[in-house]
């Protein structure tokens, strides 16, 4: 009996063998195909996170410009990015980050940035303003609100993620 | 705007908004080590202000590539080479022209020179990391806005 059971016939044997090879063959073709596939879904996460910027005391109702740095990877080179956001407290208490890059062309708008408009935010390229909720004040350049930033807050620091756009008056 | 296809495009969109040039005029030599480093020291930073430059006047300026020349060429040649790089590259789209440079060869040039010519005394910078330089960049890059925001 034991020595029917631990008869291997030439061809069993050849078959084990091949599919052992052969899965093994396929196992190291796939799995970094597998990597590549799942690589870009993990790897989003590196500019879309939220960066610490602020802490959350030092908000006031007066929009103030906060900037942070994030790395950059590139195909070719690592750099650093500085962003920077206009963030204040609302009557309602809450926080309002905005994002500072004009929807005209991209200038960096500034609070008050024109004596004439004291509670305005203004782009010095082209005049183009908004109001302090960062909708854009029709009949100047801009034709959408500043982008507002994705936040949280956590333990008592402001994390912002990405400018999200909004709707055009 | 910056020299990079992206922005061409918007540019190409948008030409009667974007109506001020600017090129950085760096000085280049490898003659002998310490005056190289300090001009590439100077060309980064250099890069750095301009590149602050940009994106605070994303939607007005164009921010040619450098204007690099032998720091030991003849000035009265660069001059004309540049003169002539900028009527071809104006082209009567740009109504201002900046240079932007530390190189104090120019400065005694200015005149001649078809555009205005934004002279910053050098600061070897060592950390370009440290709040310091931090600090001094946003000072220039502030005052510099300011200026050609007067021209404006």
């Amino acid at each position: 009996m034991s020595e029917k059971k631990q008869q291997v016939s030439r061809r069993q044997f050849l078959n084990y063998t091949l599919t052992g090879v052969g899965g093994f063959m396929a196992a190291s073709m796939l799995a970094p195909m597998v990597r590549f596939a799942i690589d870009p879904v993990l790897k989003a996460s590196t500019s879309g996170e939220m960066q610490p910027v602020v802490d959350v005391s030092e908000i006031t109702t007066d929009p103030q410009r906060f900037e942070w740095t994030v790395k950059q990877v590139d195909a070719w080179y690592t750099s650093d990015v500085t962003h920077s956001a206009w963030v204040y407290k609302n009557e309602k208490d809450e926080i309002i980050p905005l994002s500072p890059i004009c929807k005209h062309l991209g200038c960096t708008v500034n609070w008050a940035g024109n004596e004439s408009y004291p509670d305005q935010f203004f782009c010095p390229c082209h005049d183009g303003r908004y109001f302090k909720d960062g909708k854009n004040v029709p009949d100047t350049p801009p034709n959408a609100p500043l982008d507002l930033y994705e936040f949280e807050v956590k333990d008592g620091t402001l994390y912002l993620g990405k400018p999200v756009p909004r709707e055009g008056v | 705007m910056k020299w990079q296809a992206s922005d061409l495009s918007t540019y190409f969109q948008s030409k009667e908004y974007i109506d001020t040039l600017c090129i950085p005029l760096i000085p280049v030599s490898i003659s002998n080590e310490s005056d190289s480093i300090r001009l590439a020291n100077y060309k980064r930073t250099l890069d750095i202000l301009s590149n602050e430059l940009e994106r605070h006047f994303t939607g007005r300026i164009m921010l040619s590539p450098t204007y690099s020349y032998q720091a030991k060429s003849d000035i009265n040649m660069e001059k004309k080479r540049l003169n002539e790089w900028i009527k071809e590259m104006s082209n009567d789209s740009f109504s201002h022209v900046f240079f932007i440079t530390f190189d104090v060869l120019w400065k005694k040039e200015e005149k001649e020179l078809d555009g205005t010519l934004i002279w910053i005394p050098a600061n070897r910078i060592d950390d370009y990391q440290s709040d310091e330089t931090k600090r001094w960049i946003n000072q220039q890059t502030e005052q510099i806005s300011e200026l050609i925001r007067s021209f404006w």
